[in-house]
């Protein structure tokens, strides 16, 4: 230190009301931490829920009108118009849609094998190939080809294994097994029938649906279909980022459109997650600002304490500025010191809960993230900001 | 740089009256004090001369007229323009002292030492107290000083910086004739090192210098 900071520090006497200097240092801490553990807490959830998603980061959700009692009998009111259609795929959460095409002819299928008889009326289903989760070569299908790629929702599958077989008395099956049996399809409409071979191509858990290829459904309807009436799509799928985006949520809502709940669940955490950091973020933010109102003060009384000798400093000739460095270099330190202290804990919890979570198959980054680390400097510049600004002003009001 | 001091009507607004009623060299008058000039001013109690020295040391502006430090004007000068000014072209004595108290009395003459561009090293310090016989208090906390070693103290605090001109206010109110004497020959001796000029202000006459000029207030 140099001669004139000891001789200023002598003749400044910094000990006056260290008590609240002491309790204004405490809040600061609490502050820091706080908002430094809002700021790694978003981060950490953000990093949970996107961090290791297949897709690239994709979801896809399929979405149809919600039916009530009041438009369960308007077949229309359950389409999605092109305008409506329109109006989704504006959305920024949206990255793609596509709406599903149904079939509008009648279906039957038909166990061709005794062993397993079973007959059922059925229905088709088709979206382009992109929107689908299943990755196999024989998902096509042109015109005069007899066999029919069919894909069945996983759901589907565990319903017949689990409730219908036992109770029927039918032998539960295998994935390969039920993939290889094949089905007698018979598609009618416009006084017309064709026979045909399906077969179960996969197993999907993206659209609860009998989906076949498009190209298949497009012939079929022209030819069997009721072309007259078309009747567009009574559901649409569409590609977003993120599903649980409360804005998608409450888009869906305001539209009475209903979704996959399961997919769009993260949403309701997230908004209570973003409540409970902004929370504690707010009260951090309202602590800082106690703080810094505090210190303000207490730079204010320690000059008014030593208001004769700071006059008298200046009347020989001590700088104001002189002055403003010597009490920033005696107030500020303290705060940097503070600061690496709040951020060293945090960094500390940051791993310990890392460690923790790894245990349940969660990653988060074990160190802090950069925003937390740009939240440490904000806070300094605020703190710094306030006490060359207090420093200044009391200073040239002696001088 | 700084070389000469001008006071243009300078009346101080809470004198006003009295002042008026009598003749001044200094006040309510034109005024030019030049560079290296050893100026005396003699005047009896009450009749400002501690007004005149705050006045010339910017420590009061409550006076009509102007002061003029060169071509700039005293009252236009800002805070930090001011203390470089005190830093670096004018030094002073003040009446009432004016010691940090905390500090000792060594303390208290390093600390005007060093304020600005520093001028001497701690031996010259250490000559100079030596030369006014407070060698001894040195150590000694500045409020446990008698008023004659707190005048010393102030006086070699006054002589550790540059300055063009040094202001002294009755310098040698609590001093024997001895203590006077070397006081005087020192100061004599690092105004004329700088070829500084000085105001001095008293009640009385006296030969403590050669002066160059003597004003009465």
């Amino acid at each position: 230190m140099t001669l004139l900071n000891t001789l200023l520090r002598k003749t400044i006497r910094g000990g006056v009301g260290k008590g609240r200097f002491i309790m204004a240092s405490v809040g600061l801490s609490v502050a820091v931490i706080l908002l430094l553990a809002a700021t790694q807490a978003s981060v950490d959830f953000k990093q949970l829920l996107y961090g290791n998603q297949q897709n690239g980061g994709a979801e896809f959700l399929v979405i149809n009108k919600m039916i009530t009692n009041e438009n369960m009998t308007q077949k229309k009111a359950l389409l999605f118009t092109p305008a409506e259609i329109e109006e989704i795929k504006k959305q920024d959460f949206v990255e793609a849609i596509e709406p599903v095409k149904a079939s509008t002819f009648k279906v039957a299928a038909q166990s061709p094998s005794t062993a397993l008889p079973f007959y059922t009326d059925l229905f088709f289903e088709a979206v382009d190939t992109h929107f689908l989760d299943i990755k196999t070569n024989e998902w096509k299908w042109q015109e005069g080809q007899y066999d029919i790629p069919i894909v069945m929702p996983n759901d589907f599958f565990d319903l017949y294994n689990f409730a219908f077989a036992p109770s029927q008395g039918l032998p539960q099956l295998s994935a390969e097994t039920f993939m290889a049996l094949p089905i007698k399809i018979t598609i009618a409409g416009n006084n017309k029938k064709q026979d045909f071979m399906g077969h179960i191509v996969a197993l999907s858990d993206r659209i609860t649906s009998v989906l076949v290829p498009k190209e298949f459904l497009t012939w079929a309807n022209q030819n069997f279909g009721d072309t007259a009436s078309d009747r567009g799509a009574a559901r649409i799928v569409i590609k977003v980022k993120d599903p649980s985006n409360p804005v998608l949520t409450s888009f869906l809502n305001k539209h009475h459109y209903s979704t996959n709940q399961e997919k769009t669940r993260f949403s309701k955490y997230r908004t209570i997650v973003q409540t409970v950091v902004s929370a504690v973020g707010g009260i951090g933010l309202m602590m800082l600002l106690f703080a810094l109102l505090v210190f303000s003060l207490f730079i204010q009384l320690t000059i008014e304490h030593c208001k004769e000798e700071v006059v008298l400093l200046i009347t020989l000739g001590t700088s104001p500025k002189q002055l403003q460095k010597f009490l920033l270099k005696l107030f500020f330190p303290i705060h940097i010191v503070i600061t690496i202290l709040c951020l060293a804990s945090i960094q500390l919890l940051q791993w310990q809960l890392s460690i923790y979570l790894k245990t349940k198959n969660m990653i988060i980054d074990p160190y802090v993230s950069w925003l937390s680390i740009a939240g440490c400097c904000a806070v300094l510049i605020a703190v710094y900001m306030v006490l060359y600004g207090t420093v200044r002003k009391y200073i040239r009001i002696k001088a | 740089m700084l070389s000469s001091i001008s006071l243009k009507n300078v009346i101080p607004t809470p004198l006003r009256d009295k002042l008026t009623q009598r003749p001044s060299q200094i006040w309510n008058t034109e005024v030019r004090l030049p560079q290296g000039e050893w100026i005396k001013i003699k005047a009896p109690s009450g009749s400002g001369k501690t007004t005149l020295v705050h006045t010339l040391y910017k420590l009061r502006s409550d006076f009509k007229g102007e002061v003029w430090y060169d071509d700039r004007s005293l009252q236009q000068l800002p805070v930090e323009q001011i203390a470089l000014i005190r830093q670096q072209y004018i030094s002073i004595v003040f009446q009432d002292l004016r010691l940090l108290p905390q500090l000792t009395a060594l303390e208290n003459i390093q600390l005007k030492n060093i304020l600005g561009n520093v001028m001497y090293n701690e031996s010259d310090i250490l000559k100079m107290a030596e030369r006014l016989q407070i060698t001894h208090i040195l150590q000694q906390q500045a409020n446990t000083l008698s008023y004659g070693e707190q005048q010393r103290v102030a006086i070699v605090r006054a002589l550790v910086q540059p300055f063009a001109w040094l202001i002294m206010d009755e310098p040698f109110s609590h001093l024997d004739i001895n203590n006077t004497k070397l006081a005087a020959a020192l100061i004599a001796e690092e105004c004329t090192k700088r070829k500084a000029g000085f105001i001095l202000t008293d009640l009385d006459d006296d030969n403590h210098f050669p002066y160059t000029k003597q004003l009465t207030l």
